[in-house]
């Protein structure tokens, strides 16, 4: 036995796994049945059956620089083939929130984020935050007239602080992917990880990777959960809709100077209001698909529900704001905007710690595949 | 003296064959019952057995030898129990008694099947050829007799074969008759069917001619089979020479049987092991998860492991696609020893279907109590009623056997113990 393999199990990441929506993980008994009917996973090293041993066994360092639970597109096409009721694609969600945890500094954040118990303190923060800051500003009061919200929570205010959180999340997510890189490199060329050559080209891999997001094809690729493309086709764009709207309202204020509520006829408000409602109408698509699910899958975990909740709240919130502003009444229009404001801030905010994540890591891990020429 | 008490089995298959001699050979008067209009059961329909490689029907002449020699043995055949009441020693039972319109005048002569204008798909070979409506069971039927398929037949509106009998052998007002019997114990051999294949979506059996299941296997291989014993594709009759079999066809898997059907791999070895004897030039893939050869038969693996011609893959085939111009199919599956996902083409595909007890769908009328996959425990409820063979797990024949001498032994024991 000179060469045996001395295996160093981490108990704390199979039991990180269990308790986060991954409690199937241990029937799996390596049949590789995920493995086949997976029609996104490549032929060399598939995923999810590696996956699956790696985790039951506490194999953590195998994780570190894997792209393959990013490759991971959670059709869940294994989870329903699947003769032990193992759930693949559950427990490699749950393993990619093991992955956020690790990438995305500090990482108690994510432990944070994703504890049910935590959750009243994740949205009292800003809701204390702004109301200190509105007070402080002498505004924090429903104002008499016309409802203008910059008198209730003046633009001006409202930039600095979003900017900073915003710029944060990104910054946080930035560096994660960056070091996300580095160990997919390393992992390479140490082999443990399944990848070709890691000097591949790099510009190419991002043009395709961003084609390949724009068209939201790998969906297309899912059999069971199909619907799922339509879902996330919806809150895609409708998000870089509302992205659009949000530059379009700094070009307004700060270079054409003219202040809000702007004209319904607007390129900003028309663009702002489609996208609203692209965003209500997928978001919704995605909660009746995992209910639709729900009697093979399960209807997910708390880390998937935690942003279906934040974007649903910024969704419906930010809909009535505008309606009930419209229709003039102050008494609902200005609580309304003011929880608005408390989740799209808490959306900025927990971004790199949230389910969104995925946003860094799935483009990163799609293009270090396609760089390092995966098949 | 009151009438002695009877056993009754009910399933004519090789565990209910043999419950019944057991008890009829040490004094005891038995009725055996049957649905079909012959005995045999599924071993009737294999090619061969495991481990040893011999044919069924040579154990199965021995046992219907000694059920002709035994007047303590009742049979009949076309039967159900339809009705059961009593308990332990003192059971009433119904059974009816479905007609076959052919009496014991019937030499087996055939004339009749020559003047029957009427075809049907033969299930005794899984619908692989077609007999007439009057037809014999199978070659080695017993009781040698013909039989008539009433969903089918004409009766009186045609009746040529009543006019071909020289025999007086066709009775085609024959009605569904009851019989009453008073037993002192029933002896539950009910058996299993295959598990069906088509329910499996993913591996395309009923959509692609060459995806074959194990037993329609057997029935291609056996020399009274649709194709003589030859092994040839559905598709175009040609000669196999690539052949893959999927193990956990059904078994092992939660969406459709849970445990493992215990014979599927020997099964398997066993026809990769005639299908090379026949075809020595033939290439065969198993597919598995595990390899399951319990105690001895261990060694049957190990010999067919030294076969160059036969290939084991760890992977379970889970997708399985046609090439709709030859009908040549590709099966999928991941190589978990090389962690290679793996396009295979073959001629045939074999897929090693589990077993299905009888009493998944059927149940007893009776206080009987099944497991959660419908196979009866093995103490049912009411006492003096014992199951016996695949009626109580999934099992290979000679375990069966076990078990059937074991419930002859206390169904003996119902009927004295006072």
């Amino acid at each position: 036995m000179a060469d045996a393999t001395v295996i160093k199990p981490d108990l704390d990441f199979v039991k990180g796994i269990i308790a986060s929506g991954g409690e199937s993980l241990k029937k799996c008994y390596q049949c590789a049945t995920c493995s086949v009917v997976c029609n996104v996973t490549p032929d060399n090293k598939p995923f999810p059956r590696k996956e699956m041993v790696w985790a039951q066994w506490g194999l953590k360092e195998k994780f570190i620089g894997n792209p393959d639970v990013w490759l991971c597109h959670q059709c869940n096409d294994c989870t329903v083939y699947c003769p032990r009721g193992a759930k693949p694609g559950e427990v490699l969600g749950a393993i990619r929130k093991q992955s956020i945890q690790q990438y995305s500094a500090p990482g108690f954040m994510t432990r944070l984020v994703n504890n049910k118990k935590f959750v009243p303190i994740l949205f009292l923060f800003p809701a204390v935050l702004f109301a200190i800051v509105l007070s402080a500003a002498g505004t924090f009061h429903i104002p008499g007239g016309e409802i203008v919200f910059s008198k209730f929570f003046s633009v001006h205010l409202i930039d600095p602080i979003f900017a900073a959180a915003f710029f944060f999340g990104i910054g946080v997510g930035i560096l994660g992917i960056t070091k996300f890189w580095r160990d997919m490199c390393q992992a390479c060329r140490n082999d443990s990880i399944p990848s070709g050559v890691t000097t591949g080209d790099l510009k190419g891999s991002i043009i395709e990777t961003i084609k390949e997001i724009l068209s939201h094809n790998k969906f297309k690729d899912c059999v069971v959960s199909r619907d799922r493309y339509l879902a996330h086709f919806l809150v895609f764009y409708s998000f870089i809709a509302l992205g659009i709207t949000t530059a379009l309202a700094v070009f307004y204020l700060y270079i054409l100077k003219i202040e809000s509520p702007y004209s319904l006829i607007t390129p900003l408000k028309l663009i702002g209001n489609i996208g609203a409602i692209a965003l209500f109408v997928g978001i919704n698509l995605m909660v009746i698909n995992r209910f639709k699910n729900a009697g093979k899958v399960g209807i997910g975990s708390y880390f998937d529900w935690l942003l279906i909740f934040i974007i649903y709240v910024i969704v419906v919130s930010g809909i009535l704001s505008e309606l009930t502003r419209l229709a003039d009444i102050a008494g609902l229009a200005y609580p309304i905007y003011f929880i608005h404001l408390v989740f799209v801030f808490s959306l900025f905010l927990y971004l790199p710690y949230s389910k969104l994540a995925h946003l860094f890591y799935r483009t990163t891990a799609i293009c270090y595949a396609k760089y390092s020429k995966r098949q | 003296m009151v009438e002695e008490k009877r056993i009754l089995v009910v399933g004519g298959g090789i565990s209910g064959i043999s419950a019944a001699v057991d008890a009829a050979e040490v004094g005891y008067d038995v009725t055996l019952i049957e649905k079909n209009p012959h005995l045999g059961g599924r071993v009737a329909q294999l090619n061969k057995y495991f481990p040893k490689l011999c044919p069924p029907n040579c154990g199965l002449e021995i046992n219907f030898r000694r059920i002709k020699n035994n007047p303590r043995i009742k049979i009949y055949t076309l039967a159900e129990v339809e009705k059961i009441s009593g308990s332990e020693g003192d059971f009433d039972v119904t059974v009816k008694l479905n007609p076959r319109y052919v009496n014991e005048n019937c030499t087996a002569c055939r004339a009749c099947v020559e003047v029957c204008p009427i075809e049907r798909p033969n299930e005794f070979n899984f619908g692989m050829d077609k007999t007439k409506a009057v037809y014999l069971p199978q070659d080695f039927a017993f009781p040698l007799r013909y039989v008539i398929d009433d969903k089918l037949c004409k009766k009186a509106e045609c009746a040529k074969c009543v006019e071909a009998c020289t025999y007086n052998a066709i009775d085609l007002n024959m009605k569904v008759q009851s019989l009453s019997l008073k037993v002192g114990s029933i002896v539950w051999a009910t058996g299993w069917k295959p598990y069906d294949a088509a329910k499996i979506d993913n591996l395309g059996f009923g959509k692609y001619q060459n995806v074959i299941t194990n037993m329609m296997l057997e029935r291609l291989a056996a020399q009274n089979g649709p194709t003589n014993g030859k092994i040839l594709r559905p598709s175009d009759g040609r000669e196999v020479s690539r052949v893959a079999f999927v193990q956990c066809a059904g078994s092992r898997d939660e969406n459709h049987l849970p445990y493992c059907s215990y014979v599927c791999c020997l099964a398997s070895i066993k026809q990769a092991s005639y299908i090379r004897e026949q075809y020595p030039d033939a290439q065969v893939i198993i597919f598995y998860i595990d390899i399951r050869t319990p105690g001895r038969y261990e060694k049957v693996y190990l010999k067919a492991q030294k076969d160059e011609k036969i290939k084991f893959i760890k992977g379970k085939v889970a997708k399985i696609e046609e090439d709709p111009a030859t009908k040549d199919l590709t099966v999928t599956a991941e190589d978990t020893l090389s962690a290679q996902k793996i396009h295979e083409k073959f001629d045939l595909v074999v897929l090693a279907t589990g077993m299905a007890p009888t009493t998944r769908e059927w149940k007893i009328p009776a206080n009987v109590s099944y497991d959660v996959d419908g196979f009866i425990t093995s103490s049912p409820e009411i006492g003096g009623m014992y199951a016996v063979g695949c009626a109580l797990k999934p099992l290979d024949v000679y375990s069966s056997i076990q078990s059937s001498t074991a419930a002859a032994l206390k169904a003996i024991q119902s009927l004295v113990r006072r």
